[in-house]
């Protein structure tokens, strides 16, 4: 192909691309993964915050793993994982004194569980995988009072969830309010009447906590919710930080590699031109 | 074609070959790694921890360790004392035909001088030996000072896991790394080796 | 010393025609001097193959084909096994590479003509390997045993069941038992593993060999054999050895920056190279929302979901694979070379690449109605392509062919 011929082709090829996407978004399907909660608030994971990981390794242990096993990763590997020393892990975070260092988190629920909650709670190594950082980050914080619910708590994320909210007492009580938003005028300013005051209405669906109910401040519960998450993160998949760090190294050889073996090409492509 | 571009290509030719064959020394660690024992294989043969404080004098136990039986033994003092009266009948006595770890640190050849731990595999063809600690006649030694008998096929250790003249299994019973931090006896790992 | 090696050496030589084979098909093979990136693909293809099959071998060494296990011993390659996550990782980027550089390798046949006489073997072979291929890719998405392999495989092996009368107990003799199970992992294992790669490598040999025996083609659509020297060495042509080798080596780099790129940075691709749902086993009772198959296979997806009737989306969508087959037949140009054919071949692949892509995107996402109709028009152009290509590779006005490159 000639070079304009080329540029045609590409040209409308990205063109029609893009008119396709562009009425894609238009009929977009319903429903994304954050359900009743809207779009799910942004996470970005740092493996690399050993003391966020540790925290976040001792509220999952002390709130979750009394009913989510882990039970692809190893008790030691975690320790070392996250630089604490193994004595103190262990003594801090192993309550079963049975448990060795290789074992592995098998979790502490019987087996009838799904007795208890409908369904068993399940297995979470994997499930910032299968249901992403985001998903979670937002789960965790988007429980409200529901007092027609067997826990009297339900979700904006997971709608139903039969889960009960494990961090209510940390968080304060939630609750889904009506607020009164200005309204906005067509050119971006908020509407006024006649006397210059804003004209409201009201608009439900916001979630809000009441005063003094918890023992954490928002700031600190939302920290809270993120080590938490930065952990499952670590869990789903331990080598994650490891891999990145590794792959600098990797693509800087290949981009040596392959500038070399460009100039040995054209050296040799003198033979024939 | 020219020198300079002779000596170009030369150089050329040998950068892109080093930084090529450089790579694979990294390429082929992944492949070579993957063959060690992993986490799992690691875990399970981790070693073992047992409190061996409520051990009668005189008796046998026996734990598993990566799969195979390890004695530990409580000796009396009268079968302590009485090590050396079967000197004669030894093939080896003083291990100097295998390389034990703990050689001549106490005559029970482990890292106690009061407790035994070795390998419960006979070293002919792998057999469990049985612990006979009985002072008296036996079919298989009329002078039997009590020891091990490997039913398989007659070898014969002293109380201390250490082989006979004569007998088809060729040296002494295996000791594995251990160490005591005071009763706690672990088989398997010994952090001052 | 040397005289003992070199008198070892022709031992061997005059057993095995070692130099002989060695200058027929690579030293002295001769090749297009002038050709583009878009004659990398095929080479670059290979690579991956030995790739695939090295990583694969590690793979099986702690992978168990039972349902109990599967899922689970893939978290313990992950974790346990020492570095046993990059072994994975280049599997799984391996095979996305391998589909990306073949259907470039594809699209540089239909692009410059390469399945004209006489290539038409070389071009057969090659749709039965991308046949091949798909079904082995398919496979070996199904052994991880996640939530997407079984209802993936739920989905294909009911295709099976469209086809009238024999469907139900094709379905069944497939499966191994009344539903997916380890049955039917452990034999997907087995024809993974051992089977299709086998048949790879004797398809890819003959691929080889076809090719070698009438010359590899090039971006003008010339005939290099037509001037040749006095030994017989066409004159637009270089030895194989160094220089197509070195060129080779270009494009393996570039390759391979792609290949680590995506390995240590985003392996799932965005949930579009190992799908999320794959990180939860397999479970009978609980369908996940969205159904999609790899990014690889999306554009034929599509045309099944296009379809309402099972047997009929069966149809197109095994047309649309085995219509790659008669192109060598369906193109009646003059000119092999997309830069001497007409304006409507031009229109023509322009269309089809852009239908296949949009396939391909819709093949990924939910249904709405836009989409359904954008599925239809896209499958139909997709078709056109194909089934206009006797009437405007004929009629359309073509440039003249140069006759040196």
């Amino acid at each position: 192909m000639t070079n304009k011929s080329i540029n045609l082709y590409f040209c409308n090829a990205f063109l029609i691309l893009a008119l396709s996407f562009f009425f894609n978004s238009l009929y977009a399907a319903e429903g994304g993964p954050c359900k009743d909660y809207g779009e799910c608030d942004k996470f970005k994971y740092s493996l690399n915050d050993m003391e966020s990981l540790q925290r976040g390794a001792a509220t999952y242990i002390n709130y979750c793993y009394g009913c989510h096993s882990l039970k692809f990763s190893r008790w030691g590997r975690v320790a070392k994982d996250l630089q604490i020393p193994e004595d103190i892990f262990f003594e801090s975070l192993v309550f079963d004194k049975s448990i060795k260092p290789g074992d592995l988190m098998a979790g502490a629920m019987p087996e009838d569980s799904v007795n208890w909650f409908g369904v068993a709670p399940p297995d979470l190594t994997l499930v910032s995988r299968y249901k992403g950082d985001d998903w979670i980050y937002s789960y965790l914080r988007a429980y409200y009072e529901d007092s027609s619910k067997q826990y009297g708590v339900n979700n904006l994320v997971y709608p139903g969830t039969a889960m009960p909210n494990v961090l209510l007492s940390l968080q304060g009580n939630q609750r889904l309010i009506c607020k009164d938003i200005a309204v906005i005028a067509e050119n971006g300013g908020e509407k006024r009447d006649e006397y210059g005051n804003t004209i409201t209405k009201e608009k439900c669906g916001f979630l809000e906590v009441e005063e003094g109910t918890g023992e954490l401040t928002k700031e600190e519960f939302d920290t809270l919710i993120y080590d938490l998450t930065n952990f499952l993160v670590y869990v789903g998949e331990p080598i994650k930080a490891t891999r990145e760090r590794i792959g600098w190294y990797v693509v800087f050889y290949f981009l040596i590699f392959t500038a070399l073996s460009s100039l040995l090409y054209r050296e040799y492509h003198k033979d024939y031109n | 074609m020219q020198d300079k571009d002779k000596t170009r290509r030369k150089v050329l030719i040998g950068l892109t070959s080093a930084v090529g064959l450089s790579g694979l020394p990294f390429a082929a660690t992944p492949f070579i790694a993957a063959w060690n024992p992993s986490a799992k294989a690691k875990a399970a043969g981790a070693a073992v921890k047992l409190d061996v404080s409520k051990m009668q004098y005189g008796q046998q136990i026996q734990v598993s360790w990566r799969k195979q039986p390890v004695f530990i033994i409580r000796h009396t003092k009268e079968s302590l004392a009485s090590l050396d009266n079967s000197l004669s009948k030894l093939a080896d006595p003083n291990s100097d035909l295998i390389s034990e770890p703990y050689k001549g640190l106490y005559p029970t050849r482990s890292k106690s001088s009061e407790y035994s731990v070795m390998s419960g595999v006979c070293t002919h063809l792998g057999c469990a030996p049985k612990y006979f600690p009985e002072v008296e006649p036996k079919p298989w030694d009329a002078t039997w000072s009590g020891g091990f008998f490997c039913p398989c096929h007659g070898s014969m250790f002293d109380i201390v896991g250490r082989v006979f003249k004569g007998v088809p299994a060729p040296t002494n019973l295996v000791i594995p790394p251990h160490m005591f931090e005071g009763s706690i006896l672990t088989i398997g790992e010994d952090k001052e080796l | 010393m040397k005289e003992r090696a070199g008198k070892l050496f022709s031992w061997f030589n005059t057993r095995l025609p070692i130099i002989n084979t060695f200058e027929r098909h690579l030293s002295k093979h001769p090749v297009p001097s002038k050709v583009n990136f878009w004659y990398l693909f095929g080479a670059l293809a290979s690579v991956t193959l030995i790739i695939q099959i090295v990583s694969g071998i590690w793979l099986i060494m702690p992978y168990s084909n039972t349902e109990e296990e599967a899922f689970s011993s893939i978290e313990y390659i992950m974790r346990d096994v020492d570095y046993g996550w990059v072994i994975r990782y280049i599997h799984t980027t391996g095979a996305s590479m391998f589909f990306a550089v073949v259907y470039l390798h594809m699209f540089r046949g239909l692009l410059y003509g390469s399945y004209q006489k006489p290539k038409e073997l070389v071009w057969i072979f090659g749709c039965t390997i991308y046949l091949a291929m798909m079904a082995e890719g398919f496979l070996g998405y199904v052994l991880p045993y996640g939530q997407m392999s079984y209802w993936g495989a739920q989905v294909i092996i009911s295709l099976f069941g469209a086809i009238p009368y024999i469907g139900e107990s094709l379905e069944l003799w497939v499966r191994g038992d009344y539903y997916i199970s380890g049955i039917t992992v452990s034999r997907f294992f087995a024809l993974h593993v051992v089977a299709l790669p086998l048949v790879l490598i004797a398809l890819v040999f003959l691929h080889l060999v076809a090719l070698h025996e009438v010359g590899a083609g090039n971006p003008e659509g010339v005939d290099i054999e037509e001037f040749v020297d006095d030994d017989g060495v066409p004159l637009d042509s270089v030895p194989f050895f160094p220089y197509k080798v070195l060129n080779a080596l270009v494009g393996i780099g570039v390759f391979m920056t792609v290949f680590a790129i995506i390995m240590f940075f985003f392996p799932e691709g965005g949930g579009y190279f190992i799908e999320m749902a794959n990180f939860q086993k397999a479970n009978p009772l609980v369908t996940p929302d969205h159904i999609a198959p790899v990014w690889y296979y999306a554009p034929f997806f599509t045309m099944l979901r296009a379809i309402p009737d099972p047997l009929g989306g069966l149809i197109v969508m095994a047309a649309a694979v085995a219509i790659f087959f008669v192109v060598p037949w369906l193109d009646r140009s003059k000119v092999a070379s997309i830069r001497y054919k007409g304006i409507y071949s031009k229109i023509a692949l322009t269309l089809f690449g852009v239908s296949f892509l949009t396939l391909g995107y819709l093949g990924t996402v939910g249904v709405t109605e836009v989409r359904k109709i954008m599925s239809v028009i896209c499958t139909v152009i997709y078709f056109a392509y194909f089934l206009l290509m006797p009437i405007y590779t004929k009629y359309e006005t073509t440039k003249e062919v140069p006759k040196r490159l």
